[in-house]
């Protein structure tokens, strides 16, 4: 029985947006999304919903919110989503006896989570508003225990006949949540799932999920070229309070950008790049302006020698980028207005020799030589608008 | 006959059959147990191994590693092990976590740099890293177990080699083990030269000259006692350093200490590890710092015919600044002191009685213009004149002004100032925090500091000298800003706030659906994954 648009957008698409139950059943083919792309014009009632809900999450992240209307390109990600969803189901996990048979379906997800990354601030938006909650979907698993056996239940109620009689049959029920780790963790999905996210750089970037892919910032650029988009990226990196958790997200911009450095990156992405970790260093430092002369609690709990082995990936290019931009591209190496603010240039250079203190000169001078051969010319030029 | 048969049965167990494969673009099953395609479709497992001939390599490859990256995000799921092949030859590995194929590239430059050779896999399988001629890596085309007595299998192009591990080889031990070499004489790490910090470490003898030398030179300077841990009872473990960390040592002082035995000079290259000057480590120490217990400090030493190589002080290095160290000389003697007795021309220790001849200080009119006019004391009787007055004051008396209420009246104190305020008696600052009427001086007139201890002032206080009555203190904390202490309680509604956020939205869960056994039941397949490239379309040929 073939499904109709009205089912796809109900079951998959608006809770995918705005939130509630994802309705996970056979997977749907390239063929299928091409003909249901057809029928939207006659959905125009469902697609008004979401694109309300869609226009309210713009709104939350963009002054001036371009107006973003519910097409193919769309369908296909949610389609992605839905048949990456589907490689969890129990039913599909019991019927991979032919290799090739989980490999069809994520050909299929793969194919339609082509497309390349957003051309431009419109796109970037709208695929954002697509899958703001792609991190955030959750499965309810249940294992249902009685005085015989066991089941477990992943997604899916348990029929009453196990669970009726609770004390008599010494029924137990056990409910645990399966998160973005479980869902769509696995080590092939990830091809998939780099493809879905490179559509969405914004969705990518706001990832807090440790089991997300690794960010290409070649295709995340976009996002920082637009001022409220970054704003919001800035926002997030340093939302947290916690010293550890403040600089998660730091820590993986800047691994990204030691793996962009490694693919011999467009001059201009690569000063891009820097210029917004450089801006975080700025903003951190911000942070804790009104902390006096106190060293740095955040630089001394996360730089702690006793924790080096704990250091996230990435940590120490970010933090380390101004000095080593000092050398390698001296316009980058500091955000224009903070020598006009005493205080704020104090905390900065405290910041800075702390840093220097805790990583050491070689890490600095190697940093300094990538960034060198990298940017090459461009790191003479003006400082780029973010 | 038989014994060749045998012999190639047994070469086949040791040597199992298992071609490569080049990995395709978007391939996304492979026959490696633990392989997997990276986000660029590199295959790539959780580890890499790096194999070398021999320990040389692994240095090498250390020394490489440390000069272009830092070894500590390496070090915690890195492991070294000594192991042997089949044929009883000797290799050493080195497993790496492979966090991403970027990270495992470079390893893999360097490796064939220092003449090893790359592996990627998950547990037991270890298949040949990505190269040139595959550039998405390499997979098996069948599996077969590890041959027993083994541990792992490389598999590479041409044959695959299985290894049993013998021993692990600790990398601080390594580190601790590789002799220092000498830094040629014209570059400034020879000498020390462009050092902030230095370490000193002298013979318990030598202790008190170096501290005197370095206090008669102004050297900022820290010093410390440490003992040598010693790895044998036979050693003599008697021998006490002295450390000392001195900062911007003159070049003079610098190639004295060079030149005297019994001092050795130390460049610091981390927190607690640090390196005789004039020597290099083959490897650089400061990126791999997690590999030194903070517990303990290293100093690494270039002559290794004078005793230990490498010096390891327990602890970090708890050092005192030099000025407190310097020789004193008391002037008194034990005795002395026990007895009470001073020393001539010496001053006694105890404090003797009051003086007979002392008098009480008294205010006297002065002819003096008056200066320091900072505060002034209204009674409180004229406190509503005050309250008049404030609303009549610009923004920055009100700021700047504080004020407390006491028994003998209110005291205003402005730190600029107090010419605004026209009631009350008008106190000069006589000396810190002590204040006396205008137009009066103190008699007799000793040095402000003599009368302040004399009154019990002290920092923190403020002593008022009214010019009737006694002298009075308050705590200096009392004062409180102006501006807060004279506006009254104003009661405020609350009031409603309203949002103009948009209400988040909740997260979404998954459900699965029933679908019965038939849904995958024709859905189409993918491309196949070797199969040609369609041919272009060729065009029609032109009509003769």
């Amino acid at each position: 029985m073939s499904r109709r648009i009205t089912d796809v957008l109900g079951d998959v698409v608006m809770p995918l947006v705005c939130g509630g139950t994802i309705h996970v059943g056979a997977p749907l083919s390239v063929a299928e999304v091409r003909r249901l792309e057809q029928e939207l014009p006659h959905a125009a009632t469902e697609i008004d919903v979401i694109d309300d809900a869609r226009a309210s999450i713009i709104s939350e992240i963009a002054v001036d919110p371009p107006p973003v209307i519910f097409g193919a390109d769309e369908l296909s990600l949610a389609a992605a989503v839905h048949n990456l969803l589907f490689l969890v189901h129990p039913r599909a996990a019991e019927g991979w006896r032919k290799a090739s048979t989980k490999s069809q379906v994520l050909a299929a997800a793969s194919e339609l989570a082509s497309g390349g990354p957003p051309s431009d601030r419109r796109e970037v938006l709208a695929f954002h508003s697509l899958l703001h909650n792609l991190f955030a979907i959750t499965r309810t698993d249940v294992t249902v225990t009685w005085w015989t056996g066991s089941a477990v239940f992943r997604g899916r109620t348990p029929p009453n006949r196990l669970t009726a009689w609770p004390t008599m049959r010494r029924v137990r029920q056990d409910h645990t949540t399966a998160g973005f780790g479980q869902l769509f963790g696995a080590l092939e999905n990830l091809p998939v799932l780099a493809r879905l996210l490179s559509r969405s750089p914004l969705t990518h970037l706001l990832a807090t999920s440790p089991s997300a892919p690794p960010l290409a910032w070649e295709d995340a650029v976009i996002v920082l070229r637009d001022a409220d988009m970054a704003r919001v990226v800035c926002s997030a990196a340093l939302a947290p309070s916690d010293p550890k958790a403040k600089v998660a997200l730091p820590a993986r911009y800047g691994a990204a950008f030691e793996d962009m450095l490694e693919r011999g990156p467009d001059p201009g992405d690569a000063r891009a790049v820097a210029a917004f970790l450089v801006h975080l260093n700025a903003l951190l430092a911000l942070a804790e302006a009104a902390a006096g002369d106190r060293s740095s609690a955040v630089l001394d709990a996360v730089l702690a020698s006793e924790r080096v082995a704990q250091r996230p990936r990435g940590l120490v290019t970010w933090l380390a980028l101004p000095q080593a931009l000092a050398s390698a591209a001296p316009l980058l190496s500091m955000p224009p207005g903070i020598a006009e603010d005493s205080a704020l240039a104090a905390v900065w250079g405290r910041h800075r020799r702390q840093v220097a203190k805790a990583v050491g000169d070689a890490v600095i001078d190697a940093l300094a030589e990538r960034l060198r051969a990298t940017l090459g010319d461009a790191a003479h030029r003006d400082h780029p608008r973010l | 006959m038989t014994v060749r048969r045998e012999r190639a049965r047994a070469a086949a167990k040791v040597y199992p059959r298992f071609m490569l494969d080049h990995v395709a673009l978007g391939q996304a099953r492979f026959m490696t147990p633990g392989i997997a395609a990276d986000p660029r479709g590199v295959a790539l497992g959780r580890f890499a191994l790096l194999v070398f001939p021999a320990l040389d390599g692994l240095v090498s490859w250390l020394r490489l590693a440390a000069a272009e990256t830092s070894i500590d995000d390496l070090v915690p799921a890195m492991t070294i092990h000594s192991a042997r092949t089949p044929l009883k030859s000797r290799a050493i590995l080195l497993q790496i976590a492979a966090t991403s194929s970027y990270a495992v590239d470079r390893a893999s430059r360097l490796a064939r740099l220092a003449g090893g050779a790359t592996y990627t896999g998950s547990g037991k399988h270890f298949v040949k890293y990505r190269d040139d001629r595959s550039p998405y890596g390499y997979d098996a085309t069948s599996a077969t177990a590890v041959p027993e007595g083994f541990d792992l299998v490389a598999h590479d192009e041409e044959v695959s080699q299985s290894y049993a591990r013998d021993q692990e080889i600790s990398l601080a031990n390594l580190l601790l083990r590789l002799s220092l070499g000498r830094v040629p004489a014209s570059s400034p790490q020879a000498t020390g030269e462009g050092r902030q910090h230095l370490l000193i470490a002298a013979r318990r003898g030598l202790a008190g000259g170096v501290i005197r030398y370095l206090w008669r030179n102004r050297v900022t300077a820290e010093v410390g006692l440490a003992r040598p841990t010693s790895r044998s009872a036979f050693q003599d473990s008697d021998h006490e350093l002295c450390i000392a960390r001195v900062r911007d040592l003159p070049e003079r002082m610098r190639e004295l200490f060079l030149a005297t035995p019994g001092i050795d000079v130390f460049a610091p290259v981390a927190a607690n590890v640090a390196v005789e000057v004039g020597y290099r480590h083959v490897i650089d120490l400061s990126a791999c710092t997690s590999v030194f217990p903070e517990d303990r400090t290293f100093l690494f030493r270039g002559d290794r015919g004078a005793g230990e190589p490498v010096l390891t002080l327990k602890g970090p290095l708890e050092l005192s600044a030099i000025e407190h160290v310097t020789d004193i000389d008391l002037g008194i003697t034990v005795d002395a002191v026990a007895a009470g007795a001073p020393q001539p021309g010496t001053l006694p220790l105890a404090v003797s009685a009051p003086d007979p001849l002392g008098v009480r200080a008294r205010l006297e009119p002065s002819s003096a213009a008056p200066r320091n006019i900072k505060a002034t004391l209204i009674p409180l009787e004229r406190a509503e004149w005050l309250k008049k007055l404030v609303f009549f004051l610009p923004e920055h008396s009100v700021r700047g002004h504080r004020i407390a209420v006491t028994d003998r009246g209110i005291v205003v104190v402005g730190d600029a100032g107090i010419d605004l305020i026209p009631i009350g008696e008008h106190l000069t600052e006589h000396a810190p925090g002590l204040l006396i009427p205008i137009g009066m001086e103190i008699a007799p007139r000793v040095m402000p500091e003599v009368l302040a201890h004399a009154l019990g002032h002290d920092a923190g206080l403020v002593t008022i000298m009214p010019r009737d009555g006694s002298p009075f203190q308050l705590k200096d904390t009392a004062l409180l800003p102006l501006e807060r202490s004279v506006l009254a309680r104003v009661t405020v509604k609350e009031t409603q706030s309203v949002s103009f956020e948009s209400e988040p939205t909740a997260a979404p869960s998954v459900v699965n659906d029933p679908v019965g056994r038939f849904a995958l039941w024709g859905f189409p397949s993918g491309p196949k994954r070797k199969a040609l490239p369609p041919a272009p379309e060729s065009e029609p040929a032109p009509e003769s």
